[in-house]
């Protein structure tokens, strides 16, 4: 998959390697920005509250 | 990878591939298919491990800014009301005023109003308006102030609800008043569905009559959502603010 993924990026290793860090780094501010907000109600961690549900 | 291995081997043997050729092809594909299924695991791993510094560092980090913001509004609010404007001190629109808890270290917590995701998540604490109607100190009623904070993550606001120990101070500072209470009683597990806790005359606290009371609400054990830590406070004095804003001896 991350082969794939490798092969598939134009340039040469050092290009690579740079459009890899920009992917990852697109990759985290997806997660946090979306992903995460969105799952976390979904996860038993954060309720704080007593109530009668 | 796999293609590479067949190439190799088509190499070694030129002439005879046909037999074998379905083995090999076969071989490869599963070969592709466990290091895929490797890399979605190792994948899941990072992803995981994401979460949790999402939420115990960078929700800290958005709830806490944002609760500086709102805190910064009701000061600036409060200063710039002349004294004389009376009863407009109940503005719950952005926060009612600051917790001070010196046993938890954490400074002033903003007050608001509910206990929502949406108000908690902003790092700040939350008074209750559901299952139980919290009781409001500046209006002089008795009655339980109850209120609910996170434990971890989104502002932490209550981390260190453990620290607080029989006879602490909590301070309630309002724009005209700081209401020191001191804490009574301390349910350090319950069940989260225990909504008894928060009645206006908190009988599991050990108390009977009517009374100025408190109620802290947070989840324990930590990182998690099990149970529920409780603690109970009981109003000691009102100390009028001054120009100043001296805070009251136990704070200092």
């Amino acid at each position: 998959m991350y082969g794939w993924i490798w092969r598939h990026l134009p340039g040469n290793a050092w290009v690579k390697a740079l459009i890899s860090l920009l992917l990852a780094l697109a990759v985290v501010y997806v997660l946090f920005q979306y992903v995460f907000p969105w799952a976390e109600p979904l996860l038993p961690f954060n309720d704080v509250t007593v109530n009668n549900q | 990878m796999g293609v590479t291995t067949d190439q190799d081997e088509q190499t070694e043997v030129p002439g005879s591939d046909s037999p074998s050729m379905p083995r090999r092809r076969g071989r490869g594909r599963i070969a592709t298919a466990v290091s895929v299924f490797g890399e979605l695991l190792i994948t899941a791993g990072l992803v995981l491990g994401l979460f949790v510094v999402y939420s115990l560092w960078w929700t800290n980090v958005l709830a806490d800014r944002k609760a500086d913001r709102q805190g910064a509004q009701v000061r600036h609010h409060w200063a710039s009301a002349t004294p004389d404007s009376g009863p407009g001190a109940l503005d719950t629109g952005d926060g009612i005023g600051f917790l001070h808890v010196p046993a938890m270290g954490n400074g002033d917590v903003l007050v608001e109003k509910g206990t929502s995701t949406d108000v908690l998540n902003d790092g700040v604490a939350g008074y209750y308006t559901d299952p139980v109607k919290a009781t409001l100190p500046m209006t002089g009623k008795t009655g339980n102030f109850a209120l609910a904070a996170h434990r971890d993550g989104h502002g932490a606001k209550f981390h260190n609800i453990d620290k607080l120990q029989m006879g602490d101070p909590i301070v309630f500072e309002t724009r005209d008043n700081w209401y020191v209470y001191k804490v009574f009683a301390i349910l350090p597990q319950t069940s989260k569905y225990n909504v008894d806790v928060l009645t206006s005359v908190p009988k599991q606290a050990g108390v009977r009559k009517r009374g100025h009371y408190i109620t802290l609400t947070t989840c324990t054990p930590v990182f998690t959502s099990e149970y529920r830590y409780i603690v109970w406070g009981e109003l000691v004095r009102v100390d009028k603010v001054d120009s100043k804003r001296t805070p009251p001896k136990e704070l200092t």
